[in-house]
């Protein structure tokens, strides 16, 4: 039987067994998150009780590291103190790492006999704890704990720019801390003059920041006014730069081609296509090469092809997409080739294109209502590229349908199974 | 044929002017407007047939202007009018219950038959909007579309599927008639029908499905 990823959660009244430490939502080590389910209590109950016994010369706290190192995690075996039995090359390691944890013990065991009373020692034992617990998880429990350590605001902030940034950050605040701390023992002990002159200080802060405040509001809210006016004229700057470098430019154009209104109609279209684009497409999206592109991609792209090379107006409809492979491509090949074909023999200003894509098949369709064809008696150029579009299609398992009649109009049908598009 | 009674509503000089140009042989065009408070008195004070109405402008745009007329005078038609063929447009003034959706470069007489349509109580789907209602309903079939699936999501009859194809090809409701072996009054009420659902359909499906997409 596989163990579930995540432990089962509490239900109120009912004892579940056996005790593990939960992973379902411990906060540090899922000691009390595991207990309120073994006890079928709430988790908050028994995280209010373990740190009220904590503050009660650290009785909850030692417990509580007892308590990680003896109860395996859920879904494994092994508890942590286990682990470390088990395992002599770390047992080394811990060894190692005790040492200067000792030195720490007893150079703050002289300020613990001093003032900081017996709370001193179960913070040190915890530390050592911790310490063990550290070599002695298993690789899931270190990532959870890596997730603790980066929530906590200490160490979180800094500790994803490397553990050599944090050390610069900790080492100088934690030795100006005991610096201060000693300085305002020296005044006269804690009660006699530190607190006091805690308090002077804090009340001299909090009467300057008072008097402060309005300036000091006023140059932040200046500088993040100034920010939004920056951002705003750069937006500005851009618009303005891209209006020019393509809008005024297609005016001049159409200024000059007045007389012409196919050139006009084309400029018109291109520019409003490229301006549409601009505006509606993502932040930094380029158009891709042909080979990556999707089907309605390749299909937009044949768009503004045909649009700009023929001046005529292609009303282009799809639904739905797929990714383009080989077949995909061939497809959208021989829509072009018949999109061409219309803009050039119709001789009317509008093609019509329309492609769906359905879970068993692609369809497209190209449709002029121009001059039209009789199929009996075709032009010979005509005939080749009708040709070229059948036979590219059936090469690729497809089906490419041509109907036209004079005087009407002419659609291809260009059909291509999925399944053969998937083989 | 009696000749529609048109009003304008666009908030640009330019374009009311283009247009007006293009329709006013063929209807009577009874008045304009360019901003949305004064399109909404105009038109309950002269009761139009059909309402060409812009759907981007200022102070709520084309929607505002359909929201407080529709509930004071339900005979007065609307056109909907847009540069873009934006999905969130399209269903916006679909839903909120214009009669067609067509984009402002439309030609001179598609346009002028759009509004006669609109006149005798037709509705006008342009080949992308019935390609947008194509996609949006291919949520039921497992199409590759929108998410999940909603059971309110009424789903449209093959018939429907087939007018909505051949629309999206390009085909005017006559030829569609004529290949679907119809009457042309047939195919209008099955467009009628997918405009129904549509303005039924679970609005927040909807919605979803055109930001997702993103068309323009």
């Amino acid at each position: 039987m596989t163990s579930s990823p995540n432990s089962p959660l509490p239900i109120l009244g009912v004892p579940q067994r056996p005790l593990r430490r939960s992973t379902s939502s411990p906060l540090i080590g899922g000691v009390c998150a595991g207990l309120a389910t073994r006890l079928g209590v709430r988790e908050l109950t028994v995280r209010v009780v373990a740190s009220l016994t904590a503050l009660f010369f650290g009785v909850g706290l030692l417990i509580y590291m007892l308590a990680w190192l003896l109860v395996p995690r859920w879904g494994e075996d092994r508890s942590v103190a286990q682990r470390l039995v088990g395992a002599r090359r770390e047992t080394h390691l811990i060894l190692f790492a005790l040492l200067p944890v000792l030195l720490v013990l007893l150079a703050l065991g002289r300020f613990a006999r001093r003032g900081g009373g017996v709370a001193v020692w179960p913070v040190l034992l915890a530390g050592v704890a911790l310490v063990a617990i550290w070599f002695g998880s298993s690789r899931e429990e270190k990532g959870h704990l890596h997730e603790v350590v980066n929530a906590a605001p200490i160490l979180g902030s800094s500790s994803s720019h490397g553990w050599r940034a944090l050390a610069w950050r900790f080492v100088p605040a934690v030795v100006l801390l005991v610096i201060g701390l000693e300085t305002l023992r020296r005044i006269g002990g804690i009660w006699g003059g530190a607190v006091p002159a805690v308090l002077g200080a804090g009340a001299l802060a909090a009467g300057g920041a008072i008097l402060l405040a309005p300036w000091w509001l006023d140059s932040v809210r200046d500088l993040s006014r100034e920010r939004r006016e920056r951002v705003r004229v750069e937006e500005r700057a851009k618009l303005a730069a891209h209006v020019h470098d393509s809008v005024l430019q297609t005016l001049t154009l159409i200024e000059k081609a007045a007389h012409n209104p196919a050139e006009v109609t084309r400029l018109a279209r291109a520019q409003e296509r490229e301006l549409r684009q601009w505006l509606f497409s993502p932040e930094g999206t380029t158009r891709h090469d042909e080979a990556g592109e999707s089907f309605a991609e390749q299909l937009r792209r044949i768009e503004s092809d045909v649009e700009s090379d023929y001046g005529v107006i292609v009303e282009l409809v799809i639904v739905g997409d797929c990714p383009a492979d080989s077949h995909v491509t061939a497809l959208t090949g021989a829509t072009r080739e018949a999109a061409i074909n219309a803009a050039k023999w119709a001789g009317v200003a509008r093609v019509s294109i329309y492609g769906e894509v359905e879970p068993t098949a692609i369809s497209v369709y190209v449709r002029d209502t121009g001059v039209g064809f009789d199929p009996e008696r075709v032009a010979d150029d005509r005939h080749g590229i009708a040709q070229s579009i059948v036979a590219r299609m059936n090469a690729h398992g497809g089906d490419a349908t041509i109907h036209s009649v004079v005087g009407e109009g002419t659609e291809v049908h260009l059909a291509l199974s999925r399944a053969a598009a998937a083989s | 044929m009696s000749r529609p009674r048109v009003f304008l509503v666009d908030d640009h000089e330019l374009i009311r002017s283009g247009i007006r140009a293009e329709i006013s042989s063929q209807v009577d065009l009874v008045g304009e407007a360019d901003e949305v408070d004064a399109a909404i008195e105009l038109i309950l004070e002269r009761l139009p047939d059909v309402v060409l109405l812009d759907v981007h402008m200022p102070d709520g745009g084309g929607l505002a202007v359909l929201c407080a007329v529709s509930g004071r005078a339900p005979d007065v038609r609307f056109l909907a009018l847009s540069v873009s063929d934006a999905a969130d447009d399209v269903i916006g003034v679909v839903r909120a219950g214009a009669r067609g959706y067509v984009t402002k470069n439309i030609l001179g007489p598609d346009l002028l038959d759009a509004i006669y349509r609109v006149y005798d109580g037709d509705v006008v789907f342009s080949p992308r909007l019935a390609g947008f209602v194509l996609d949006a309903f291919s949520a039921g079939t497992g199409g590759p579309t929108p998410t999940g699936v909603d059971p309110d999501f009424e789903q449209l009859t093959p018939r429907e599927r087939q007018v909505l194809r051949l629309i999206a090809r390009g085909y005017i409701y006559r030829d569609i008639a004529q290949q679907l072996d119809i009457s042309t009054k047939t195919v209008e009420s099955h467009v009628s029908s997918v405009l129904r659902k549509l303005q039924l359909s679970n609005r927040h499906q909807l919605t979803n499905w055109a930001s997702e997409r993103r068309l323009t």
